[in-house]
């Protein structure tokens, strides 16, 4: 008869125990919750899928949606972009000041949202922010930055960008500078232009990267809710309000259960979202 | 150390069982929900206690600002009458976290301050404090009561009443040979507009609010001035009402002849049109006093309050926009003590008379509301002085006259504030001109009752 011995499972108890009961549990429960209506005291009620089916005929829900899936293309290719051409700048040994642009590049990141969300709100200001100061210099009208169904998007988007790019060149200089350098050498020795180069070598072998990167910030375009909800407060007409904040709009409703169950299609269509991700960014080798 | 082995069989077993358990016992824990205390509203008994006997600790949160200064120094009173109970008189920004801690029932204060608007949502919450009310229930404002009634309960003590009144600037009336005393009707107020902008083209005389909650809270109080609500007392929505599409009408046609500033609040755009004499009036809530005081530096001083206009000749001259009352959470550790406070503040002269009479932070008294206690509103004993940024005028007997004619109103359903989603998005629609009355009312019925009304 095999046996286990019992020490090993003993040493992993406590942090088994403390995952089942912060990880696992809210999780069930949650589950639970999602089928159940309850507005956080008094009896629960058991609606099956009512929860669910009301949220996948909402207009609203799908509205959240589409908002997420605006700011992901508003975001994500871009950021992507940036983060390669800042990865690759700093990445560069004859680059003056590199500390100095590394840390500038990070300082974003590190900074605290909600202080960068209310310059934001004075900046974009439509009557007596700075951008619009500047647009009246050279002639141009005022722009609804925050207050217009069209610009709203993209003026968040900016500030999601401007926060997140940092923590995009780390990742993607990191694997940069695993790339070996002989590599670049002996395409230098065959003739390869720099532009070659990149596109040959460095964008093929920083693919892995760039699919973490894909898969970490579609995670959290489709989470956001700190910008929205401190800037716009999800206006003007619902044109901020992303699939983070309508489901927030749930739970300070007191409407737990389509909370639960809001945050499961979410679980289920981001995890969708970062399969197909990966597939498409995994490298050629992995691919073949 | 060396500890036995158990084999595999044994082992699996065991994490078998102990799966199944965790998994029976957390589908049981999760069936929490009805099986807990909040699933029967708790009602708070009179406390038993005499003021000098009275002893503990509580946690009262209030909103930040100098009406925390005012609050402070009106406990400091309320300790003077309670030696024994400390009060940890906390600035939160309640908004953001009370229904949070409500609904996760950690580090919940005793008592809070909150909206009116946003009692409803949570009565499940909090003490039902319809018994402790009774004595003082003839003679609090009957508008107060009923947005804090949820079910024939009253879920909070009522506070402050905020009549709606009407700001004019008195010079351009003068100006333009308009006489305030003729503004009894809101197409009276339309005609006067009309006058201004012929004078000065470049008047757009009536503020809309451009927020979509301050536009709702708006649209309510012109709806309460003429006897209804957003949802009657069994909660069912009435917005598709003559009244409602009067207001809506109303605006369309004051939109339609270019006579409205649309400005958030008090933001700079506001301020800057107010100063500048864009706008020349303010049908707005006794709080809209805070503006000349403190923020129009070039008009402060040409300002004045007049009851709002009537909807139809001889309608209530008021309605109410907005207030707050406190709240003791159900889960409150001292709900004694904390009723102990809030009736000393609400119904007690010497509470009261802190609160709102001249104080070290407002040396004139606090004039942005009146007590909804009506012994407390006596126009020949006036709590705050005459207003030097209203030219002098007695705003106390304005608000107090307007406030009498406030009519009394249904329970604020729990879905107000989410509502704001529509009927408040809409309303900025129609205010932009690109929805029209019927539009509003049909997109804003839907919606509302698709997406709260029916969930409830």
């Amino acid at each position: 008869m095999r046996s286990v011995r019992l020490s090993p499972y003993l040493f992993i108890a406590p942090f088994l125990l403390v995952f089942a009961a912060f990880g696992v549990y809210p999780l069930i429960y949650a589950l639970q919750l999602s089928f159940m209506r309850w507005r956080g005291a008094g009896a629960a009620r058991w609606v099956g899928l009512d929860n669910y089916l009301y949220l996948l005929t909402s207009p609203e829900f799908w509205a959240s949606l589409g908002n997420s899936a605006v700011m992901w293309l508003l975001i994500v290719p871009i950021q992507i972009v940036a983060g390669l051409g800042g990865a690759v700048l700093l990445a560069n040994a004859k680059l003056k000041l590199r500390g100095l642009f590394r840390v500038a590049f990070i300082a974003p990141f590190v900074t605290p949202l909600v202080a960068m969300a209310q310059v934001w709100i004075v900046v974009f200001d439509q009557d007596y922010g700075l951008i619009n100061y500047a647009l009246n210099l050279v002639g141009l009208p005022d722009v609804g930055w925050l207050t217009s169904t069209v610009w709203s998007k993209p003026t968040l988007a900016l500030l999601f960008l401007w926060k997140t790019t940092g923590f995009a060149i780390i990742i993607l200089l990191a694997g940069l500078q695993a790339v070996p350098g002989a590599v670049y050498e002996a395409a230098a020795l065959d003739g390869a232009s720099r532009w070659r180069q990149f596109w040959s070598i460095t964008v093929p072998l920083v693919r892995r990267s760039m699919a973490f990167l894909v898969v970490v910030q579609t995670l959290a375009v489709f989470q956001m809710f700190a910008e929205p909800y401190v800037v716009t407060e999800g206006g003007p007409y619902g044109s901020t309000t992303t699939a983070g904040l309508y489901l927030y709009e749930h739970i300070t409703a007191s409407d737990l259960g389509t909370g639960a169950a809001n945050s499961f299609l979410l679980v289920l269509l981001v995890f969708g979202l970062s399969l197909v991700s990966v597939r498409l960014l995994r490298p050629k080798d992995e691919v073949s | 150390m060396s500890l036995s082995p158990i084999d595999r069989r044994g082992f699996l077993k065991g994490a078998l069982g102990i799966g199944a358990l965790a998994a029976t016992g957390g589908a049981l824990t999760a069936c929490a929900p009805g099986t807990g205390p909040g699933a029967q509203p708790s009602r708070l008994a009179k406390p038993t206690v005499s003021a000098s006997s009275a002893k503990g600790e509580i946690t009262i949160w209030n909103r930040s600002g100098d009406l925390f200064k005012v609050f402070d120094a009106a406990i400091a009173k309320f300790r003077e009458a309670y030696p024994g109970v400390t009060v940890n008189h906390q600035a939160v920004d309640i908004d953001a976290k009370l229904a949070n801690t409500l609904i996760s029932g950690t580090d919940v204060p005793d008592g809070s301050f909150w909206d009116d608007a946003k009692i409803g949502g949570q009565a499940e919450h909090l003490f039902d404090l319809t018994d402790l009310i009774a004595p003082y229930r003839d003679q609090t404002s009957p508008y107060k009561l009923s947005v804090n009634t949820v079910e024939g309960r009253i879920y909070g003590v009522p506070w402050d009443l905020d009549p709606g009144l009407l700001w004019y600037r008195e010079d351009v009336l003068e100006q333009a040979g308009v006489d305030p005393a003729g503004l009894a009707t809101y197409d009276d107020l339309l005609a006067a507009a009309r006058t201004i902008k012929e004078k000065d083209p470049k008047t757009r005389p009536i503020h809309l609010e451009k927020t979509p909650f301050l536009g709702q809270l708006w649209l309510e109080m012109l709806a309460n001035q003429q006897g209804t609500s957003l949802a009657d007392a069994r909660g069912e929505l009435r917005l598709d009402s003559p009244e409602y599409r009067r207001i809506f009408g109303w605006i369309q046609d004051a939109v339609k002849d270019g006579l409205v500033t649309h400005a958030p609040y008090l933001e700079p755009a506001d301020v800057n049109t107010l100063d500048s004499g864009q706008q020349v009036f303010v049908p707005w809530a006794i709080w809209w006093s805070f503006a000349p005081q403190q923020l129009l530096k070039a008009t402060t001083g040409k300002w004045r309050a007049a009851p709002l206009p009537a909807w139809t000749p001889g309608g209530a001259r008021s309605g109410a926009m907005g207030g707050s009352s406190f709240v003791i959470p159900a889960k409150a550790k001292n709900p004694e003590l904390a009723w102990l406070l809030y009736e000393f503040l609400c119904f007690k002269e010497p509470g009261y008379t802190a609160v709102y009479g001249p104080n070290d932070v407002y040396p004139g008294g606090l004039s942005t509301s009146i007590p909804s206690y009506q012994p407390a509103l006596d126009p020949a004993k006036p709590l705050f002085q005459p207003i030097e940024a209203l030219g002098g005028q007695d705003l106390w007997k304005v608000a107090v006259d307007a406030a009498a004619t406030i009519p009394a109103a249904a329970p604020i359903p729990w879905w107000w504030a989410q509502s704001v989603d529509y009927l408040g998005d809409n309303l900025q629609r129609l205010m932009d001109g690109t929805m029209s009355p019927d539009q509003v009312i049909a997109d804003s019925s839907e919606k509302i009752q698709r997406n709260l009304i029916d969930r409830s």
